[in-house]
């Protein structure tokens, strides 16, 4: 395909996402939209340590979950808007994801994995214990006052629908910009060999920490969204392993350590569990969790680099075993 | 406090850490041999437990009698997710691994629910509220068993790995794969009896279960994270640390559960398990790397 229809492609596709909640008024259609923008979000976040940084994550939903809970509590205890509420979400993320993150990336492989897990499920325990505050497993629901850009309250599912785009396009705009900046060489040569990276100069724990560190950010603000969106909390929504590996598997679907991996991830992934759900789900719950895993074999098995390799121009000549011997500077 | 609680609480641990040792065992194996970690373990456990509920349900085979037929259909199960799925990404990164076997586990899991629903099935044995009693103190016939038949297949697994060709085969291809194969071993064939014999492992785990614990696809979560703690606390690829580790972990739990708080009782062996990976990543019983 030439520029121009390149051009004229991505014009319509940018109308058309601009346009849907015009054009059709089914919540549930807006909603189902909405959330492929949240997770491709998380996703572009997850990216920048679990994909670029090569450190597999599987404890991001402890950051979500932060950033629901700190705008949730601060809102419906202390009368503080989400808009400061979901900023200090972000900045107790990022302190969680500097303790976290400290002492897990001296652990290398499965390890990191393991540990990224134990994390999650210790904060998914504390939420449930400290219910005078948390509300425990009974959840945290947020009383509706109207219509309010301060409370991020609306009536219609249209402005969150703004939102959650316009913080994708932010996160997708920091993240391209990331993966050219150096922290995203250096990322890269993480990936590549960690230690030849490290005899090269590059301190790998400081710049795993702050991938980590921004991409719980992202995470946070993603969890604020979704909680004034849905008008709901409980950590086996929020803070839950599934999320955690949800947010990962959207990223593989789509394409590890690439810039649009996420984006399609998500795409695939939300649309086929609701679609299948849609249709399959009044027949017996647990069809579209079956396509999701046989999704993830699939890819894993067949397609090691994502869904986005079936997009690459160039068909790369039979790989190296040690897949990308090089170091990717662009 | 009371030490007859205290004591009963103890032995309550140590039997259900007979089980999670018997799940660990099959997943330190496999790591062992492999060097890969195996996320579907617990799902693993849950089909062990269909497969002896449906035994005993449309065939009338109890779970006991029928533990050497769920046993053999295990192995021929883990077999073949090894030639079908596993051998594709052997040689590939740890992170391959890890994807294809929790995508396996999200698969396995939601057939399950898509097969038989989320309602909790029961298997009725004739020991299910048997107890044997000694000075104030009760341990369930099931648990009991449970523990004991864990130990003997534990001591089984050892005998195997030490006293056999293949066993030895393993231990070698545990040891170093390029001398393994050097020495006329085929690493793969070892793979696959180490998968489909952790397979077997979880499955029987999933027998013994049957009697004391609910039949739902959901249940193998449970394992799987109890699993993992146990063996990295034991030591990674190590028999012993798993057989130790899962009991540890059983009176662990026990304990904090019943003295400090119910929904903390996974806490504490979460913590342990995050001061072992920090503090000894090699485990109790593993050589440090």
């Amino acid at each position: 395909m030439n520029r121009t229809g390149r051009i004229f492609l991505a014009a319509l596709a940018g109308a058309a996402v601009l346009l849907f909640p015009v054009v059709t008024t089914t919540p549930y259609y807006i909603h189902t939209v909405l959330m492929v923008f949240l997770f491709a979000t998380m996703g572009l976040g997850w990216n920048l340590i679990g994909g670029y940084g090569a450190q597999l994550s599987l404890g991001h939903s402890t950051f979500f979950a932060i950033g629901a809970y700190s705008a949730v509590l601060l809102m419906v205890n202390y009368e503080i808007s989400p808009l400061v509420g979901g900023i200090v979400g972000m900045v107790l993320a990022c302190g969680a994801a500097v303790v976290i993150g400290l002492p897990c990336f001296r652990l290398r492989g499965p390890y990191f994995c393991l540990a990224t897990i134990a994390a999650g499920e210790i904060a998914r325990i504390l939420f449930l214990h400290f219910q005078e505050f948390t509300g425990g497993a009974n959840g945290v629901p947020l009383p509706f006052h109207g219509d309010d850009i301060l409370t991020l309250q609306f009536s219609s599912k249209a402005p969150y629908y703004y939102l959650a785009l316009g913080l994708l396009v932010a996160v997708f705009v920091l993240v391209r910009w990331m993966e050219k900046a150096k922290i995203g060489r250096y990322l890269a040569a993480i990936r590549e060999d960690q230690d030849a990276a490290e005899s090269l100069g590059v301190r790998t724990d400081r710049v795993k920490l702050i991938a980590y560190v921004l991409s719980a950010a992202i995470t946070a603000a993603a969890g604020v969204l979704y909680a004034f969106t849905v008008g709901y909390i409980d950590p086996d929504g929020v803070a839950s392993l599934n999320l955690s590996i949800e947010i990962a598997v959207v990223v593989i679907v789509g394409g590890i350590g690439t810039l649009w991996g996420p984006v399609l991830g998500a795409t695939v992934v939300v649309l086929l569990t609701e679609l299948t759900n849609m249709y399959l789900g009044s027949l017996r719950s647990g069809a579209s969790l079956v396509l999701y895993g046989l999704l993830l074999i699939v890819v894993v098995v067949a397609r090691p680099k994502g869904l986005i390799s079936l997009f690459d121009r160039a068909p790369a000549a039979s790989l190296p075993k040690q897949v990308g011997t090089r170091v990717h500077v662009a | 406090m009371d030490s007859t609680i205290i004591l009963q609480t103890t032995l309550n641990g140590l039997m259900i850490g007979g089980v999670y040792a018997l799940v660990a065992v099959g997943l330190t194996l496999i790591f062992g041999v492999m060097k890969i970690v195996n996320f579907a373990q617990g799902e693993f456990v849950m089909l062990g437990m269909y497969v002896s509920w449906a035994l005993a349900t449309f065939v009338g085979i109890g779970p006991y009698p029928g533990l050497l037929i769920v046993a053999v259909i295990m192995f021929v199960g883990g077999w073949l997710t090894f030639k079908l799925l596993i051998i594709r990404i052997i040689g590939k990164s740890d992170e391959a691994f890890i994807l294809l076997t929790l995508g396996l586990s999200i698969f396995l899991q939601n057939i399950t629910l898509l097969a038989f629903g989320a309602d909790y099935l029961t298997v009725t044995t004739t020991v299910k509220d048997a107890a044997i009693r000694f000075g104030g103190l009760a341990i369930s016939l099931p648990r009991l068993i449970a523990f004991g038949v864990a130990l003997v297949m534990v001591a089984a697994l050892t005998l195997f790995l030490n006293r056999t060709d293949t066993g030895r085969a393993m231990r070698a291809t545990a040891e170093s794969r390029e001398v393994a194969t050097l020495l006329g071993i085929d690493p793969v064939s070892c793979f696959a009896v180490a998968f489909g014999v952790g397979t077997v492992m979880a499955g029987i785990a999933g027998v013994l279960l049957t009697p004391m614990f609910y039949v739902y696809p959901g249940v193998g979560t449970l394992f799987n994270t109890t699993a993992f703690i146990v063996v990295v606390l034991g030591g990674m690829g190590s028999l012993t640390g798993a057989l130790v580790g899962g009991l540890l972990i059983g009176i662990v739990e026990a304990l904090g559960g019943t003295f400090v708080s119910l929904d903390l009782s996974q806490l504490f062996a979460f913590l342990i398990f995050l001061a072992v990976l920090f503090v000894r990543p090699s485990g109790l019983f593993g050589r440090s790397a």
